[in-house]
């Protein structure tokens, strides 16, 4: 059983059906990655989760209990970083956990132990200036540290690498990959190189359903394109043999571009031995003969489109 | 009780650094202490502008005075800066996000409006206390024989109806999503009581008696009997305020 399920999610904001029918399933101690255009419902679907939302039908379970609008006893499973995290800036980060710690009912002790650790991780441990003079990626790193507080099962981060810098995305990513022992994180984004760098699974939010859903390596093998990519020595080679009889099949697409050929098979069971033969057959010896792979980027814009 | 106390506590802190609580504490200790020095120095001062040949013949200052100006700045200033000082109550914290972490922490949601009622409802009676207390001193020593009467029920009734607007106020804060919007319904409810009081039956049960009448009690021409229904009727309401305003937040989509 997964520690967040989701079933049937239907809302609709006025005319705006934003979520039709959405099912998904996140597995324990996985990081999962929620990709999806901007308004495809990324942020609805954890509000929803959250019980901030209230949606039109459909089932929420986070760790096998029920999700209730309004007030929910399931936060209490659940770490959250909004998009842009708020805080009160007369407070320091130190005043703000232990704030926190004092809402989930956490001892003193442990608040300040745990308050100690997480700033350590966020590297915000030797921060004595207020929040309100915090940058944006400081802000992003105690709204980590915040949504850790209390070890939750599941920590959701609504985008929390848009509009940090490199250096900050890559430090927000080290954080949740350094959280992923103890947690299961659910993140969205639509900075498809974050969800490959740290995400073990993927779904791809699209029309108000998930258009691509599993793991990284099942997505892409079940979208893998039957083709492959040679490049010769020259491109008189390439040419003979992007030209030669036995390529000239119906099922066959040739592109040849200087000494790279690339050629694609639909709807036929030859395979690469083909092309190996041909190329036997010719005495060519490719510089290169690869399989093509398909990039996240190409799989999400075919899905989306 | 853990976050209603935990949030309760970061309230009364956020007024303390956001210099809320001192201004509204200032403001208020002015009152107190001009209060009765206006009374006692205003026929004076104007004395003194009266061109020679004209008399106007004063009468002389007395508590009464004092207290007039009390009730008059405690309930048109003091009130009016309280609900303006405390319009953002709600919509700063929602606008800005800043309560959604506190939510999904597990903060109920009941907890927050409750909390925010009784920081609301601290901060003024701490500030009518204030107020009082310095009047009542520098009225005692400035006018030592006059005696007013039904000083502390009059002040009571100054409060409740405090205690009162700040639930509405709270429900406004519950209804709209902007400082404006909490405003303008305080002030249309205020305006709403106003109206009421047209009809002479419902003056006796319309909680601004408790603020418009209290020049006659300290003057003893109202008895304190004809304002029990104004006061059972404001508590009522103020109570019936802060619940409607926990239902509807808790339902709130935030």
């Amino acid at each position: 059983m997964g520690i967040l399920e989701i079933n049937q999610l239907h809302k609709r904001f006025g005319q705006h059906e934003v979520l039709k029918g959405l099912e998904m399933d996140v597995p324990e101690h996985s990081i999962f990655g929620l990709v999806g255009q901007n308004g495809a419902g990324k942020t609805t679907t954890m509000k929803i989760i959250l019980g901030l939302l209230k949606p039109d039908s459909g089932s929420v379970t986070v760790c096998g209990e029920k999700v209730a609008y309004g007030e929910t006893k399931t936060n209490r499973h659940i770490g959250f970083l909004p998009d842009v995290p708020e805080f009160y800036g007369y407070m320091t980060a130190r005043e703000y956990l232990k704030l926190c710690g004092e809402i989930t009912g956490l001892s003193q002790t442990k608040t300040k132990v745990r308050s100690e650790e997480l700033l350590e991780l966020v590297g915000l441990k030797n921060e004595k200036k207020r929040i309100g003079s915090f940058s944006r990626g400081m802000k992003q790193r105690l709204g980590i540290a915040q949504a850790l507080l209390n070890e939750p099962k599941l920590l959701i981060c609504d985008e929390p690498t848009s509009s940090l810098d490199p250096i900050g995305r890559k430090e927000i990513l080290d954080i949740l990959l350094a959280a992923k022992g103890k947690t299961t994180v659910l993140f969205s984004t639509h900075i498809l190189s974050d969800v490959e760098r740290i995400c073990d699974r993927i779904a791809v939010l699209h029309g108000g359903k998930l258009a691509l859903y599993g793991t990284l390596a099942e997505v892409k093998q079940r979208h893998r394109y039957n083709g492959f990519v040679l490049e010769f020595e020259n491109v008189e080679t390439a040419a003979i043999f992007a030209k030669s009889k036995e390529l000239q099949h119906p099922s066959i697409s040739t592109t040849r571009s200087g000494n790279t050929v690339t050629v694609l098979l639909t709807g036929c069971d030859l395979d690469g031995h083909f092309f190996l033969d041909v190329l036997a057959q010719k005495r060519i010896v490719p510089l290169k003969f690869v399989a093509l792979e398909p990039t996240l980027e190409s799989l999400f814009l075919e899905v989306v489109q | 009780m853990t976050g209603y106390l935990a949030f309760l506590k970061k309230e009364i802190f956020e007024y303390a650094k956001t210099y809320k609580l001192l201004i509204l504490l200032v403001v208020f200790a002015v009152f107190g202490i001009t209060n009765p020095l206006v009374a006692k120095l205003l026929p004076e001062i104007l004395g003194s502008l009266v061109a020679d040949g004209i008399t106007i013949t004063m009468p002389k200052a007395t508590a009464y005075d004092a207290w007039t100006q009390f009730f008059k700045n405690a309930t048109q200033m003091g009130l009016i800066l309280t609900v303006i000082l405390f319009s953002g109550v709600l919509s700063s914290e929602l606008s800005k996000g800043t309560l959604v972490i506190l939510l999904t922490k597990g903060l109920s949601r009941t907890a927050v409006i409750l909390a925010k009622y009784t920081c609301m409802a601290l901060l003024w009676t701490a500030s009518i206390a204030l107020c009082f207390g310095l009047t009542y001193v520098y009225t005692h020593y400035l006018f030592p024989a006059d005696k007013v009467s039904n000083l502390p029920f009059s002040v009571f009734c100054l409060w409740l109806f405090g205690m009162f607007l700040l639930a509405v106020l709270l429900l406004s804060a519950v209804l709209t999503k902007s400082s404006y919007g909490c405003l303008l319904l305080t002030g249309a409810a205020v305006v709403a009581c106003l109206l009421v009081n047209i009809i002479p039956a419902a003056h006796r049960y319309n909680p601004i008696s408790l603020v418009t009448d209290k020049m006659g009690l300290i003057k003893n021409t109202i008895a304190v009997s004809s304002l029990f229904g104004a006061v059972f009727i404001a508590f009522l309401l103020a109570l019936l305020f802060v619940s409607l305003a926990v239902l509807i937040f808790r339902k709130k989509q935030l």
